[in-house]
């Protein structure tokens, strides 16, 4: 894809730029070339249009309507104008590379190497240019080799001569571009270029497109960003600048690419580049019928674009047509039989809808094709990286960063591969679990028995059982999962599923509690599931809701729970129906919209479950493998309609939620005034004498609570816990009313509100620490072991909890869980480490393990060989292994 | 494997050692300017809860203590008021009336600064720079002295009061740590509270409770996720270069290890008595300790499960001998 875009903007930033260099002082030009400049292209085709009657001999007035009339995407009436004007004037070559360039945005390839060979041979200004695009159209064909050789002669020309023209100095720039593939080091030379033909010419707006252009293959974001917006404050139409800043909106992960290229096609509806990259937003969407759709109205400008017929043969295949796809493969390699941009696209978009061993094996064959095509097996080895194929997806890393140093993506997880040297690989029955050495102690002894659990479980429901080992790669730094994710920084997910493969975030890379990484876990082993049921073709908001689902089923106040802005969001008709649910996740459109999606998903996936019992969700699954969609799954299994499902969700919803819903009808948004402003006791007193109000009670009895009227608080929380007893959220009615109770010194009835919130939200880590103090001051020491069991899964660095935790468990008889909670003590390096020895071997002491026993307390006597307590228990081990 | 290694020194130098002349300890606790009521607090607590140990718990003459403090009429237990002539005039008198075997504890406790490259303690009045307690701890001359400086910005200390017989802390290891320190809390409560004895000798050791307060630093840093600006150095062996993480093997820790805020030796380390059985015992505890000092050494050239049958064999030896002292020290039949 890369190459055939590079190729394509090349000729038109040859084309676009070349006319500036000459004729300048012309005043007839001077408004039109403002016009074209400033992207005001029709009053540049009005302009330009009258020179040519008025000057029918003059070149530049010709190659300007073309031009114009090209921006905004009418190549037929611009090849027109060029061949009107070859006709007028025959003997002058100086149209006819324009003229090709122009056949060639409608794939006319034949005569446009007429047209270029034409400037060539008959020495046009730009026939440097001309030469140029003979190449590209040979590499374009498939003969790389001879291409090269030809893009190899542009650097003795630049060096040779010193007085070349802006659009000379980009023609070698992008000469010296290609060459990069074969020496990384070029793609410096030809930022330079570049750079020199903008300053040779600074309305050579083409060469900085092709800066930001190269900024971005280069993963340099920002700085292609910035190339794109300086064109677009001079041309603020300017098709090719806003499809540029679409591209680095998507780079950036932003939904506003789509708004951009949007308005890249309002200009220029022809803009092929444009109408692929659209069609790969809706791929990555998987609205795969509306990518199609895109890439046949590309083809209609250029049935030969090889970058449309690749996205393609990929949304084919992600459709499950095998025929169409290989008709279209092998259209594809008969116009480059060396096309490994084609597996490129094939393993790049299986890859964004998760099916990465099939990314895998379309890299091989990419890179199979060129042994030079750097992006593929830069692919291949992040996707064997994805599928457990450890050693080799790192080889593969390695070639690809040889060969192309600048793919921030393979940097960085060769940097990741490097940290992950220092992680202690711990087997399980079906699991291998990486973690961090310096927390690999305490995570096992919670990670392992959890995984394990929950393939059983689920294991059980599905009827199908993943290949073991799946890896699971815990995280202590987020920028490293970041990068196992995506290859980049600053994904805000907590964890990855890629089937074979887990990574997430180490409680220790968030802040305290900042999530139940156990719930975390949980869900992404229902992914593995669902992608290995699915054959990853699962969509995205079904796998979701369903990892969300099962998150519910595995822990009580697991999973995503309900919450205010959901049920705004609802009221506000901002949720997507089933069929857009993608979206959601893909391409939100406001902050909270992925949240919502998330549990959105989850309740289609409860009414699912309500309705046609759990068993339908393999039966759904299965359904997707075979290649069907949504709508064909929901007829197939559900014997539904989509549009029939969403009115019986809607229906489902309202009644759900009823209660709570109308309790929100006036709601502003919590912490906020009804007039926007920041709450007062007054305007909050008015707004709470309301008392079907659900968010004024919440606010009024939280504000009570904190300025220390916690027995003022309780009618107004008491109130709103009535009116949305569901919401146990981390600023609940609950949670405020367990603080005034505590305040007031009823303990009792703080257990009470403390239990209830934790029971609908398990991840409230102060919740349950407040629970167990309460409880444990009771005396209920089942209770306490229970808060605190549950708090492990939430946050497992806390020293005071696992202490208590062990002592409960010791004196209740609990010895496995005390033996593991001892354990955890002791991997959290305790100051006094033979005490923490000592206590572990008490612990296996109590389980009746004595050769754990007598090891740790040997272990604990070797630091501290006068340790009384220790001694002791090491005579009764001896005593008792004596005895048996 | 280092608290491991840390073990069998402490075990060789305290235990299999016939007890050295052990001088008296003498503390001085200065609690400096606190600037606001929360540090004044705070600093009071400190240095009050150290000082009460210092004379209750580890049986310090409360002749020997010197505690002042911002606000000296709050506290019955004050000396004075933590101005530079009154910590200036105790040293001084100090010095005149110590044995030569003596040990001198110094902690200061408060605020720090290293305003134009001079570090600096903060008093009410004039503060106390490095130099000025340079000067002072001249005139202890054959005494064992630990140094304490648990301020912010205390780094700056180390280097000018690094000497022979000197154990020096700081809190941070430059003048530009100059945020308020979590090392000095956790270091007065590693020698308050149970928990730093990590060998069971049954007393705290400077080397002991610098190790138990870095590390507990560490902790707390790790557990709010902010990056550590406080990194405390000990300095033993007199070079003026403090480590973060001292090894008595190949540097700092050595002497550190060996000193400890008691009036007298106590514990395991009891020989002397009339009674003749109890002394066999004391003597074979004495050569039981010696030989699983001597294993310890040995461990990595032993296989692993020889060397844990011997180490069994010994640890059940002693454990066995320490229940007749217990027995016998209590009068049990």
């Amino acid at each position: 894809m890369t190459t055939v875009r590079r190729t394509v903007l090349l000729m038109v930033a040859a084309a676009f730029a070349a006319p500036c260099a000459w004729g300048a002082d012309q005043d007839p030009l001077a408004d039109a070339r403002s016009a074209y400049v400033a992207s005001r292209y029709d009053d540049a085709i009005t302009a330009y249009r009258r020179l040519t009657r008025s000057a029918p001999t003059s070149a530049e007035a010709a190659r300007g309507l073309a031009r114009a009339l090209a921006e905004t995407g009418r190549y037929d009436d611009a090849i027109a104008e060029a061949a009107r004007y070859e006709r007028r004037n025959p003997t002058v070559p100086h149209v006819a590379n324009l003229h090709g360039e122009l056949l060639a945005h409608r794939g006319r390839l034949d005569e446009a190497e007429r047209q270029f060979r034409r400037a060539l041979d008959g020495g046009a200004f730009d026939s440097l240019v001309a030469r140029l695009n003979l190449l590209l159209l040979q590499q374009r064909r498939g003969d790389v080799p001879s291409a090269m050789q030809g893009f190899d002669r542009f650097i003795d020309i630049y060096n040779r001569n010193r007085n070349l023209s802006s659009a000379e100095i980009a023609a070698v720039a992008t000469a010296v571009r290609q060459l990069g593939s074969r020496n990384p080091q070029l793609f410096q030379d030809a930022l330079r270029a570049y750079d020199e033909a903008i300053t040779t010419d600074g309305n050579n707006l083409d060469a900085q497109i092709l800066v930001g252009d190269l900024f971005l293959e280069k993963y340099e974001g920002t700085e292609a960003r910035e190339a794109f917006e300086a064109i677009l404050a001079r041309a603020p139409n300017h098709p090719r600048a806003l499809l540029g800043l679409a591209r680095t909106r998507r780079f950036a992960g932003s939904s506003e690419a789509m708004d951009h290229v949007n308005r890249a096609l309002d200009v220029n509806p022809n803009l092929v580049a444009a109408r692929v990259f659209r069609a790969s937003l809706y791929a990555e969407a998987e609205q795969y019928e509306e990518a199609a759709r895109e890439i046949e109205r590309a083809l209609e400008v250029d049935p030969g674009s090889l970058d449309a017929l690749a996205l393609l043969a990929a949304v084919r295949h992600l459709q499950g047509d095998r025929s169409a796809y290989e008709t279209l493969r092998q259209r594809l390699l008969a116009l480059n039989p060396r096309f490994a941009g084609m597996y490129v696209v094939l393993a790049e978009v299986s890859a964004r809808n998760r099916l990465y061993q099939e990314a895998v094996r379309f890299a091989q064959e990419g890179v199979a094709l060129d042994s030079t095509a750097w992006r593929a097996f830069a692919l291949l080895g992040i996707n064997q990286l994805r599928v457990g194929r450890m050693d080799r997806g790192r080889a593969n890393l390695e070639t690809a960063f040889a060969g192309d140093p600048y793919d921030l993506w393979t940097k960085n997880t060769l940097d990741l591969l490097d940290t992950l040297e220092r992680y202690d690989l711990v087997e399980t029955p079906r699991f291998r679990v990486a973690i961090d050495r310096k927390e690999s102690a305490l995570l096992a002894l919670y990670v392992n028995d959890l995984a394990e659990e929950a393939y059983d479980r689920l294991a059980g429901r599905y009827g199908y059982r993943p290949d073991p080992p799946v890896r699971i790669e815990v995280y202590p730094s987020h920028a490293d999962f970041s990068v196992r994710s995506v290859g980049l920084v600053g994904l805000g997910a907590l964890g990855v599923s890629f089937g074979p493969v887990i990574a997430m975030d180490s409680p220790s890379a968030r802040e305290r509690g900042a999530f139940n990484w156990g719930s975390t876990l949980w869900h992404e082993i229902a992914h593995t599931f669902h992608l290995g049921l699915s054959s990853g073709r699962v969509p995205r908001w079904f796998t979701e809701g369903l990892a969300v689902f099962e998150e519910r089923r595995a822990r009580p106040g697991w999973g995503d729970g309900i919450d205010p802005g959901f049920l705004i969001a609802y009221r506000n008709g901002t949720l997507l129906p089933v069929s857009r649910l993608n979206d959601g996740f893909t391409r939100p459109t406001y902050p909270e919209q992925i949240g919502h999606s998330y549990y959105q998903a989850s309740l289609v996936c409860e009414l699912i479950e309500r309705d046609h019992g759990v068993a339908a969700f393999t039966r759904m699954l299965r359904a997707y493998r075979d290649g069907q969609t949504t709508g064909q799954v929901f007829r197939s299994v559900l014997a539904i309609d989509l549009d029939t499902f969403d009115a019986v969700f809607d229906r489902y919803l309202r009644d759900r939620f009823a209660q709570p819903l109308d309790a929100l009808k006036a709601a502003a948004p919590l912490g906020e005034g009804a007039g926007g402003g920041r709450h007062t006791p007054e305007n909050l007193g008015r707004r709470a004498a309301d008392p079907t109000d659900f968010v004024a009670q919440l606010a009024m009895g939280q504000m009570l609570v904190e300025r220390g009227n916690p027995r003022g608080a309780i009618t107004y929380l008491e109130r709103a816990k009535e009116l949305f007893p569901e919401y146990a959220g981390v600023s609940s009615p609950y949670w405020h009313l367990a603080r005034a109770y505590t305040a007031m010194g009823d303990s009792a009835r703080a257990v009470s509100e403390l239990r209830v919130l934790t029971s609908l939200n398990g991840g409230h880590l102060e919740a349950l620490l407040a629970l167990a103090a309460h409880l444990d001051a009771h005396g209920d020491r089942a209770g306490v072991i229970e808060a605190l069991d549950k708090a492990m899964y939430v946050y497992p660095l806390d020293v005071t909890a696992h202490r208590r935790l062990a002592e409960l468990s010791e004196a209740v008889g609990e010895w496995p869980r005390a033996v593991r909670e001892r354990r955890a003590l002791l991997a959290l390096d305790p100051v006094d480490r033979a005490d923490a020895l000592f206590r572990l071997a008490h612990a296996y002491f109590g389980a009746r393990d004595l050769d754990q026993a007598r090891t740790w307390v040997l272990r604990a006597l070797e630091i501290a060989p006068n340790f009384g307590e220790a001694q002791d228990l090491l005579l009764e081990i001896h005593d008792a292994r004596q005895a048996r | 494997m280092r608290a491991g290694v840390f073990g069998a020194i402490v075990l060789v130098t305290a235990l299999t050692t016939p007890p050295a002349a052990y001088g008296q300890t003498y503390l001085v606790v200065i609690a400096g300017l606190g600037g606001e009521p929360g540090y004044r607090e705070l600093f009071h607590e400190m240095g009050s809860s150290l000082v009460g140990a210092a004379r209750e718990r580890y049986a310090v003459p409360p002749e020997n203590v010197f505690f002042f403090a911002e606000r000296s009429e709050r506290d019955a237990a004050i000396t004075g008021r933590s101005t530079k002539a009154n910590v200036e005039s105790a040293l001084i008198r100090i010095a005149t009336s110590i044995e030569p075997q003596a040990r001198l504890f110094v902690v200061l406790i408060g605020h720090g600064s290293a305003q134009g490259g001079t570090p600096r303690f903060n008093l009410p009045g004039p503060d106390m720079t490095a130099s000025d307690f340079a000067a002072l701890l001249a005139r202890f001359p054959t005494q064992q002295i630990v140094f304490a400086n648990l301020t912010s910005a205390s780094g700056g200390f180390l280097a000018a009061l690094s000497g022979p017989r000197r154990t020096v802390i700081t809190a941070t290891r430059s003048g530009t740590e100059r945020n308020e320190t979590l090392f000095g809390g956790h270091f007065v409560a590693a020698l308050v509270d149970e928990g730093a004895d990590a060998d069971k000798d049954e007393r705290v050791s400077v080397l002991e409770a610098f190790e138990y307060a870095r590390r507990e630093v560490i902790r707390a840093y790790d557990r709010e996720n902010r990056l550590r600006t406080e990194h405390a150095l000990l300095d033993d062996n007199g070079d003026g270069v403090g480590s973060h993480e001292p090894d008595p093997q190949r540097g700092d820790g050595a002497v550190a290890r060996t000193q400890f805020l008691v009036a007298t030796r106590p514990g395991m380390t009891a020989t002397a008595t009339d009674d003749p059985a109890l002394a066999a015992l004391y003597a074979e505890r004495l050569e039981l300790n010696r030989d699983i000092a001597a294993l310890r050494l040995r461990k990595t050239d032993m296989a692993p499960d020889a060397y844990e049958r011997e180490l069994e064999r010994l640890l059940l030896a002693l454990a066995r001998a320490n229940r007749a002292i217990r027995d016998r020290e209590s009068g049990a039949p």
